[in-house]
């Protein structure tokens, strides 16, 4: 079954999110290439390693980055959602009173 | 009824014979206690079982039965929870090596409601360990090991409520509790064989239930019927002041309604999947023929579902395992994927989570305005068999890259879906049929579901007896 770059990156993203996800989400074997990770996953994989110097092997972070560079594909369609500035979260904040 | 058929009974038969004391609730529970230590480490499928509890709450159910008062339909009927409920006086896993001797004491909501009901608590049962949030890719993902389908244990039971899908299935439980943040009660429903009701998001309080994603945890039943499921969420269903998310709706069994259903089938739906399990779900519609009416290559809104799904399980994930991380207990963890798993979350920004949950609201009403053109939607509940347990998820059926996507939107939104076992596919493993409805619809997809199983024996079907 043919899909569209778009499809392709929807179902990249989804098999981050949760590997349920996997059978119906399984891109198709010639577009699971690896890609290089971007400059960003890499600097953000820094970021996790320096948070935690001591945790990670070199294979550790290349699965690390590799997650993260897919997660950052993601985040492209997340902003070609219009909004407004009165658009907000789908949860509301309640103020809290105790027991006089 | 001979004892032997106890084990594969439906709630309403178990009640019956509760009711003209053909048995006792204690007979019932060291019944299903005995199953439970002989049968169910065949499947992976107990943590625990919880013997002293069980026999006290049985003696208590024999007690009133006794005296002439009479809870309800699950009065002195035993059941199993998915091991991220907490409960009194036993160890709440979560299914993971680090939390395997935490204790919580108190019970969780549902534990609560079911015991005020009468219900007997006899297990609680494996799962995929933090219910699959660190991003497991293959079945050996919890310190019970990989759940096992009573169909074969040589495939996997399907996750995360892997036992109480297993449990129901194998008979050795009547019905479970399981959880879904996305596909954990209808993935083990549809491998299992076991019908199963994942609610609207906030019907049922996940107030005591470990958090996966707090905006995305359901908790719901799993039973040998959708009618046991129905009889079920009537119990658990309601306004929790500890959990805010829930909403002050009740759920209530309608009776069978005589007008046709609207039913929309999502484009590709049985394209490019397993060939068997598209054959069982369209002879499943043609069952329902005459009640149905169907509108085929329906196309859900165009919205980034994957997206939002992802920087919400991640985001919320992390968090809710934060202290995990820090101490670096998640080395512990069986599967080595998930030993990693979290990590790459630290690099969300606020800015795009907050982004994700903005972007869910518009993503809502688009869902519902579409759904609202149907009764339902139809899908077969997973586009293969359940896979086997020695093979990455990715290797398990190379080649069936189809289907529809609707588990992974409709539980970003939070709307509710049932599965019901259809027929049997590859290696005779259970395949399952679902439906999907706007929020709080769960009336309506009990109908149908239970007229599908009035018409068909495969909830009735047992697995094979294993040699010993």
């Amino acid at each position: 079954m043919e899909i569209s770059r778009r499809e392709f990156a929807e179902r990249l993203a989804l098999v981050a999110a949760a590997p349920w996800f996997l059978e119906d989400f399984k891109p198709p074997p010639q577009q699971q290439q690896t890609q290089e990770p971007s400059a960003l996953a890499k600097a953000l994989a820094e970021t996790v390693r320096l948070r935690y110097p001591d945790r990670f092997t070199a294979e550790d972070l290349i699965t690390i980055t590799r997650s993260i560079d897919t997660r950052l594909r993601q985040i492209e369609r997340l902003y070609e959602t219009t909004l407004t500035n009165a658009d907000e979260p789908d949860f509301v904040y309640s103020v809290y009173r105790g027991a006089d | 009824m001979p004892s032997d058929d106890f084990a594969f009974a439906t709630l309403v038969e178990l009640g019956r014979a509760l009711r003209q004391k053909r048995t006792t609730a204690t007979e019932l529970a060291n019944y299903f206690l005995e199953r439970l230590e002989r049968i169910g480490p065949r499947y992976n499928a107990v943590v625990t079982v919880t013997r002293e509890r069980a026999l006290a709450e049985a003696a208590q159910a024999d007690r009133e039965i006794r005296q002439g008062k009479w809870r309800g339909p699950l009065h002195g009927i035993p059941h199993g929870v998915k091991d991220l409920l907490a409960t009194k006086g036993y160890p709440t896993t979560w299914g993971a090596q680090p939390y395997r001797e935490q204790m919580i004491e108190a019970d969780a909501t549902v534990v609560e409601k079911l015991g005020a009901a009468g219900a007997v608590l006899v297990a609680k049962l494996a799962m995929v360990e933090l219910a699959g949030g660190k991003g497991y890719t293959q079945a050996n993902a919890s310190f019970t090991g990989p759940g096992k389908t009573p169909w074969n244990p040589n495939y996997w039971s399907g996750g995360s409520s892997s036992g109480p899908g297993a449990a129901v299935a194998a008979g050795i439980v009547p019905f479970a509790i399981g959880s879904e943040t996305s596909g954990s009660i209808l993935t083990p429903c549809a491998y299992c064989g076991v019908s199963g009701v994942r609610p609207t998001y906030g019907l049922v309080s996940r107030h005591g239930a470990m958090a996966l994603a707090w905006t995305m945890d359901k908790l719901g039943p799993m039973g040998r019927t959708i009618e046991d499921c129905a009889i079920v969420l009537e119990v658990i269903a309601g306004k929790d002041p500890n959990d805010p998310s829930s909403v002050a709706r009740g759920f209530r069994m309608t009776t069978s309604r005589e007008a046709k259903f609207k039913i929309g089938v999502p484009k590709g739906a049985d394209k490019d999947i397993q060939p068997e399990v598209a054959a069982n779900f369209r002879q499943a519609l043609k069952v329902l023929e005459d009640k149905l009416e169907i509108v085929e290559d329906v196309e859900l809104p165009d919205l980034p579902y994957g997206a939002v799904a992802g920087m919400i399980i991640g985001a919320e994930g992390v968090s809710a395992f934060d202290d995990l991380l820090k101490d670096g207990r998640q080395a512990q963890l069986t599967a080595p994927e998930d030993r990693m798993g979290g990590y790459p979350a630290l690099a969300i920004s606020a800015a795009d989570y907050i982004r994700a949950l903005r972007v869910r609201r518009p993503m809502q009403r688009a869902l519902d305005d579409f759904l609202k053109k149907f009764d339902m939607l139809a899908v077969p509940t997973r586009t293969t068999v359940a896979s086997p347990i020695d093979k990455p998820f990715r290797e398990a059926w190379p080649g069936f890259t189809g289907g529809a996507n609707v588990i992974g939107p409709t539980n970003v939104v939070g709307v509710p879906g049932v599965s019901v076992p259809n027929g049997f596919g590859v290696e005779n493993l259970p395949t399952g049929l679902s439906f999907t409805a706007r929020a709080f619809d769960e009336a309506k997809l009990v109908t149908l579901a239970r007229l599908y199983q009035n018409r068909t024996d495969w909830h009735t079907r047992r697995p094979p007896v294993p040699t010993p």
